[in-house]
């Protein structure tokens, strides 16, 4: 299928409105929450319509492209739309939706609400930046912007622990940034300033060395944000010490941008074809694999139940980069779909973990006892992400390690079936228990009495977009194969690759 | 498939399956509005699911495989009826409605009545899906379903014994489900389609093969209570209500042999064409002796755990899982065979069929005696025949017919299975095949021992107790639902050609394989001599055990712990779990040890680089001071400060005189006052300051001579010595002070008063005397020191090039350094502060402007340094 270019005025909306919803906020502080949240809801479900606007064009072929800003005279800020690239998007924005949603009930009585809406939805423009970026430079600076300014998001409590988790997360992001800069401006040297494309822009004629050297400066910097193993140390502090709605983007789609990031170097920067005569990628799905099972490993003795969810994070993510690691089309389609079906499933368990957190003054797994009983609806959806995460079918969980799977025979690689099913595995150990002992525990005896109004399930407002994502759980899988939903966008943007 | 190809087209299936999904979405509204009306609507959508399966039956009678497809999950979920699949189809919706019409009445005394109807249509909408599944992504879709829902059957009753074995049925439900997709994906990597079908000839390594295989057989084992991963079975079944016990021993369970038998007879034989090549049937066969072997483990193994057991209910799962033993060994035997395995083929399926209708049965009528009697204790019932008659003849049928009595159903699948092991036992002359025969009829006489013993324990005998008016036969509806059951226990004992003509044949022939030989054991073996014995002879061992056990009590040994699987399997949890923990733990401590190694490798750089920048210092100090070492630099700082003291003391002193002489010349000038202490001032400051130079020039001199504690010593003495020559210095002041003031030039008369004050004191002289060992001297060394003629000598002969500039540099920096130091020094000099701590402070400050000199020349030479490069690269 050739690919039309489509120029398009929409892809840059997509991330000036967030940014300009940003900048309404500060005045609207001022004057009326309720304002406030309206515009920003509408904003931000605006974009979400306008991500999701593009799917019908990209599945039959086109390719949207926008050439925003000229930095130097022969640098374009470029954004382009392809089938990857809207499948991020549109998972970014609906995540993103729901969030904000949630935020309005959950950070109700906390305190700077205008400093945390300005950097949420700044931070919804960045990562969107990112899925849309056209060449290394844009995406570069999309990354950086996200990368740094979400540490007021990290740190918004304002406690001990949150300022050191802060300080982690920036002196990782940083190292990891500085990485990717240095392996972009190689890039830029061995191949000048290209569009990214299906086909890869490096090619051996400058030698293995330089390009193996370029390879792992992306890999290791993009490696810190998608939390592979030596460079996860951030994930697990930053989690708990972010606000619910914003540990459920973070990782969702924040932690998933790495992922992304490593996507369009493997795929788009390098190409399939050098990477296999390059012979790296068997290292990288080493990686990816040990950390699949350590972090799950990691995560059974975890008692904050967001810090067992955040290794879990890390160990989900590794599916995704074993899924690029193996180099294969149905590996790919399965990494991909990964990454949005796990953004909704991520997603729902943290925003459980919120409500638990607000209306049962629950952090730990072992303070879980009987919750069901009080939250049946949080509690309802928590399971069914938690399912979903051990890859029961018929939920989206399933679907995804079902072409995982897959990949790694078509891979010839059925040793890793062995990694994927241990992770499931210990992805029941470590989440099953907790949906066992809320059903069928019996609650702590001195909970029921006072404040029983108090311990009741969560107002709508938070309840709605937790469910909603529980709900896009079982529709990702049960009607995983309808057209425009993650499978066929990444299997339309994995045939693209594999030509 | 040349038969197989032909598929007709059915909405049927994928109707069966989603209307009792449908349906669940109405038992909780309804039941929140009349329990009556849930009740019937219930009994009516079994019902209407039994129908819809009854209506399969012409369907495949003319078509032979009906297939449909409705879009899910990953594509298309694809549902395939045979004949085989509408066997199962048809004995799951009839037990089904059995215990859904006898749940009506027991669960009175249950709560959550609700959850148990919806998980109950749930379920059975799952099991239709298991057994009409045409590919394996939709068998594992239901599979699962199947299993995590059955898990509130499990759990109903939600006491802790419900609770104890939920837990270890909810563990073993998820592995069984992650070694059946990690099979599910290695028939993928075998050149399979996921199709329900054979996979191509000769794809695939045989370890693949042998592994695909295994991972099948345990994920559906695991359902299947096959040995060794029966474990959860024998304490799920009897925690769950009775109703619900039926189905999961007598239905649920066969989803696992549906399994099992589709992986033997379906996957792993060669493309239907194919069959008449012997050698590809190869694999087949040795998969075939597995599953026989297996089986033969499972029944022997299940029917002694049985026999030991005293809860009706426990014994009565046992024997599911001794059961099943007799249907996979029929499996087995069919997958032995190969290309005439029809005997193991309907042994096998005819077993499944009967031992759900008994099973069931044996279930509700256990139940009804619990229901009125509230207990489940073999040993401590009895007699009841008399009081609950009914439900005494309808459980007897059903022990008839799992014992094998001849005329009931279980007769002619015991025959069946026997005759394809004897079969497959002739056909290679395996010995080890007739010990397998032999195990089996063990085994059927260990079963008719144990329902000898549920009978004659609970019905006949002598009542244990006194039973009150409330102990009477069970409701209506629960004596209907197991006469219902008791029907085809009779029909198919006495007309098995309806099974075997009806659905055996063509379902053989539509996988190409010969059916003649079912004829043949209707027309020779069925209710043959032989057969007829084979059951007296089971009995005879039964009651033989039975008469034994009961006087040794036998049946009450047990077993140690470690002797059964299901420990190992605990300790093996827990060992995870452990293990994890450690990792944990071990990850831990090592990012401990990281972050405390990089605090102590920090501590260190900190001290280390401290260290560096004293030595630097004291190198500094060294190369301008000449005092080598740490002792010689206290020994000048002491004499440093005690010498700055004496300084300014000889500053006070002659200005105290000054005073003194002006009071007695009673001046009252003021302004002659004042000029005359100014000019005493600066005159003694220019004495004193000279003084302390040459004393302090005298003490590094004497120090890089002599060591530097005979020094200090030496020092130490003569200080107060020192005190002496401010008188001296005070009255020269003093004369001097008038011609200043008179605006006189006296330089000249100060310099030669301060010459004389020196050559009286003699400091030299004096430290010299002071120095403990006088006699080493300083001159002997500076004797030996080359003399200045010999310095200009080797001028005049000339240094190379880069020596010279090094010399000049060299000099040029002492010359920097000491035009910095003077500067300071005077200005220091110049005002009249004097503490002790003020003179260290200044000291300090000139130590500064060294080191800070020393940088600059370092600098300079270095850019010498390269200026030079430059002239020698050109």
């Amino acid at each position: 299928m050739e690919s039309q270019l489509t120029t398009s005025l929409v892809t840059p909306a997509m991330f000036l409105l967030p940014i300009l919803g940003a900048i309404a906020v500060v005045p609207l502080t001022r004057t009326s929450p309720k304002a406030r949240a309206l515009g920003l809801g509408l904003a931000c479900a605006v974009t979400a319509a306008l991500s999701m606007s593009f799917i019908p064009g990209v599945l039959a072929g086109k390719i949207y492209e926008t050439h925003v800003l000229r930095l130097t005279p022969s640098i374009w800020m470029f954004m382009r739309v392809d089938a990857m690239g809207a499948l991020f998007g549109t998972t970014i924005s609906v995540l993103w939706f729901l969030a904000l949603v949630y935020s309005a009930g959950y950070m109700a009585d906390e305190h700077r609400r205008g400093r945390y809406y300005t950097f949420f939805m700044l931070a919804l423009g960045w990562t969107l930046g990112v899925a849309y970026a056209g060449n290394l430079l844009t995406f570069l600076i999309f990354y950086e912007l996200f990368s740094i300014l979400t540490y007021p998001l990290v740190v918004h409590e304002e406690t001990p622990e949150a300022m050191a988790a802060g300080a982690k997360y920036v002196i990782y992001i940083l190292i990891g940034g500085s990485l990717v800069l240095l392996a972009v401006v190689s890039t830029f040297f061995l191949a000048g300033d290209q569009t990214l494309t299906a086909t890869g822009l490096l090619s051996l004629e400058k030698g293995r060395t330089p390009l193996l050297a370029v390879f792992w400066c992306f890999i290791v910097g993009f490696g810190v944000k998608a939390a592979l193993f030596p460079l996860h140390g951030w994930v697990p502090d930053a989690h708990p010490a972010a606000p619910a709605p914003f540990s459920a983007v973070l990782s969702g789609v924040m932690v998933a941008a790495g992922s992304f990031g490593i996507m369009r170097v493997v795929f788009n920067v390098f190409g399939v074809k050098l990477l296999r005569e390059l012979g790296v990628m068997p290292y990288l799905a080493g990686i990816a694999a040990f950390t699949v099972v350590f972090a799950a490993i990691l995560a059974v003795r975890q008692d904050n139940l967001k810090r067992r969810l955040a290794y879990s994070t890390i160990s989900q993510m590794g599916y995704v980069t074993l899924g690029v690691a193996l180099l294969g089309p149905l590996a790919t389609t399965g990494a991909l779909v990964h990454i949005a079906n796990h953004a909704f499933m991520k997603g729902t368990l943290f925003l459980c973990a919120g409500l638990l957190i607000k209306r049962a003054c629950v952090t730990n797994v072992s303070q879980m006892n009987g919750t069901a009983r009080r939250m049946p609806w949080t509690m309802g959806a928590f399971a069914i992400a938690a399912l979903g995460m051990i890859g029961t079918p018929p939920l989206s969980g399933f679907v995804s390690k079902w072409y995982l799977g897959l990949g790694m025979l078509e891979a010839d690689q059925p040793l890793y079936l062995v990694i994927l099913l241990g992770g499931a595995l210990l992805a029941a150990v470590y989440l099953l228990p907790i949906v066992y002992v809320a059903y069928f525990k019996a609650p702590p005896a001195t909970a029921d009495v006072d404040e029983r109004s108090e311990q009741r399930e969560a107002p709508a407002s938070m309840l709605v977009p937790t469910i909603v994502a529980a709900s896009l759980t079982i529709v990702l899988g049960l009607a995983a194969a309808v057209p425009g939903l993650p499978v066929s966008l990444a299997r339309l943007t994995a045939t693209g690759f594999f030509r | 498939m040349e038969e197989g190809a032909h598929l007709a087209y059915s909405p049927l299936p994928a109707l069966l399956v989603l209307w009792p999904l449908v349906a669940a979405l109405f038992v909780v509204p309804l039941g929140r509005w009349r329990e009556s009306i849930r009740n019937a609507f219930v009994v009516v959508a079994t019902g209407v699911a039994l129908l819809g399966a009854t209506a399969l039956i012409p369907l495949i009678a003319t078509e032979r495989r009906v297939t449909c497809e409705i879009p899910g999950l990953v594509g298309r979920l694809v549902f395939t009826v045979d004949s085989f699949s509408m066997l199962f189809a048809l004995f799951t919706t009839f037990v089904w409605f059995c215990s859904t019409l006898y749940a009506i009445d027991y669960l009175k005394h249950e709560h959550a009545r609700d959850r148990y109807h919806v998980t109950n249509l749930v379920v059975l909408a799952a099991m239709l899906g298991v057994v009409l599944a045409g590919d394996l992504i939709t068998l594992y879709l239901f599979f699962e379903a199947l299993g995590l829902v059955a898990f509130l059957f499990v759990i109903h009753t939600e006491t802790d014994d419900a609770k104890r074995a939920s837990i270890k049925y909810f563990w073993m439900t998820p592995i069984g489900g992650f070694l059946l997709i990690g099979g599910i994906f290695l028939t993928y990597a075998l050149g399979g389609t996921g199709a329900i079908g054979p996979f191509p000839a000769e794809h695939g390594a045989e370890t693949l093969r042998w592994a695909a295989f295994v991972l099948l057989l345990l994920g559906f084992g695991v359902k299947a209570g096959m040995l060794p991963v029966h474990v959860w079975l024998p304490d799920a079944h009897p925690v769950a209500p009775s109703p619900a016990s039926a189905l999961l021993s007598g239905v649920m369970i066969k989803a696992g042999a549906y399994g099992i038998f589709r992986t033997v007879t379906a996957l792993f034989r060669p493309e239907v064409w194919e069959h008449i090549e012997e050698t590809l049937w190869h694999f087949s066969s040795q998969i075939g002796l597995v599953v026989l072997w297996a089986g033969i483990a499972t029944m022997f193994i299940g029917v002694v755990l049985a026999l030991g057991q005293h809860d009706a209910k426990r014994m009565l799962a046992y024997h599911s899982v001794s059961q099943m033993g007799f249907i996979l060994a029929g499996i087995g035997a069919a997958g032995y065979l190969g290309a005439e395995g029809a005997m193991g083929y309907a042994g096998g399926l005819y077993h499944i069929v009967n031992h759900a209708l008994f099973k069931a049965a044996l279930f509700l009528g256990v139940g009804a005696v619990y229901v009125r009697t509230a207990s489940l204790d073999m040993y401590k019932l009895g007699g009841l025949w008399k009081k609950m008659p009914l439900t005494f003849l309808f459980t007897a049928i059903a022990a008839a017919g799992i014992t094998g009595v001849p005329l009931f159903n279980g007769f002619v699948s015991k025959c069946l299975v026997h005759h394809a092991i004897v079969e497959a036992w002739e056909l290679h002359e395996v010995w080890s095949l007739g010990v397998a025969e032999k195990i089996y009829m063990i085994t059927c006489g260990g079963t008719a021992c144990s329902f000898i013993k549920l009978i004659g324990l609970v019905f006949l005998g002598k009542p244990k107790a006194e039973y009150g008016p409330e102990v009477r036969d069970a409701s209506p509806r629960m004596l209907g639902a197991m006469g219902l059951l008791s029907v085809p226990i009779i029909v198919l004992g006495w007309r098995p050609d309806l099974l075997l003509k009806g659905v055996f044949e063509p379902g053989l022939h539509t996988w190409g394989l010969e059916s003649e030989i079912l004829e043949h054991f209707l027309d020779v073996y069925f209710l043959s001599y032989a057969d007829l014995m084979s059951v007296v002879w089971a009995f005879a061992i039964g009651f033989a055990v039975f008469f034994l056990g009961m006087r040794w009590g036998l049946f009450r040994l047990k077993a140690p712990e470690w002797f059964g699987v299901d420990h190992w399997y605990r300790r093996g949890a827990i060992g995870l779990v452990t293990a994890c923990e450690a990792v944990a733990e071990g990850y831990e401590a090592l990012r401990q040890l990281d972050s405390r190694g990089l605090r102590r490798l920090g501590v260190a750089y900190h001290a280390e680089t401290d260290h560096a920048d004293r030595a630097w210092r004291r190198f500094t100090v060294t190369l301008f001071t000449g005092a080598t070492g740490l002792h010689a630099q206290y020994v000048i700082q002491e004499a440093y400060v005690a010498l700055e003291r004496e300084r300014q003391a000889t500053v006070h002193y002659a200005i105290d005189a000054a005073i003194r002489r002006l009071r007695e010349h009673a001046d009252t000038d003021q302004e002659h006052r004042r000029a005359m202490i100014d000019a005493v001032r600066d005159i003694s400051s220019y004495t004193a300051m000279r003084l302390f130079k040459e004393r302090m020039g005298v003490l590094s001199d004497t120090l890089h001579v002599s060591r530097s504690d005979d020094v200090r010593y030496a020092f130490a003495r003569i200080a107060g010595e020192l005190g002496a020559f401010r008188k001296p210095v005070a009255e020269t002041a003093i004369d001097l002070a008038r011609r200043r003031i008179e605006g006189e030039n006296v330089l000249r008369e100060t310099s030669a008063a301060t010459n004389r004050v020196m050559s009286e004191e003699r400091f030299d002289r004096r430290l010299d005397s002071a120095m403990p060992c006088a006699h080493r001297t300083a001159r002997p060394i500076r004797e030996a020191l080359p003399s200045a003629a010999a310095v200009g000598d080797l001028r005049d002969r000339g240094l190379g090039t880069l020596e010279q500039t090094g010399k000049w540099a060299a000099d040029m920096a002492r010359l920097i350094v000491q035009a910095v130091t003077q500067e300071r020094v005077t200005w220091m000099m110049a005002d009249h502060v004097d503490t002790g701590s003020v003179a260290l402070t200044r000291r300090q400050i000139q130590r500064y402007a060294r080191d800070m000199s020393f940088n600059v020349a370092v600098l300079v030479v270095v850019l010498l340094a390269f200026l030079v490069a430059l002239a020698g690269n050109r």
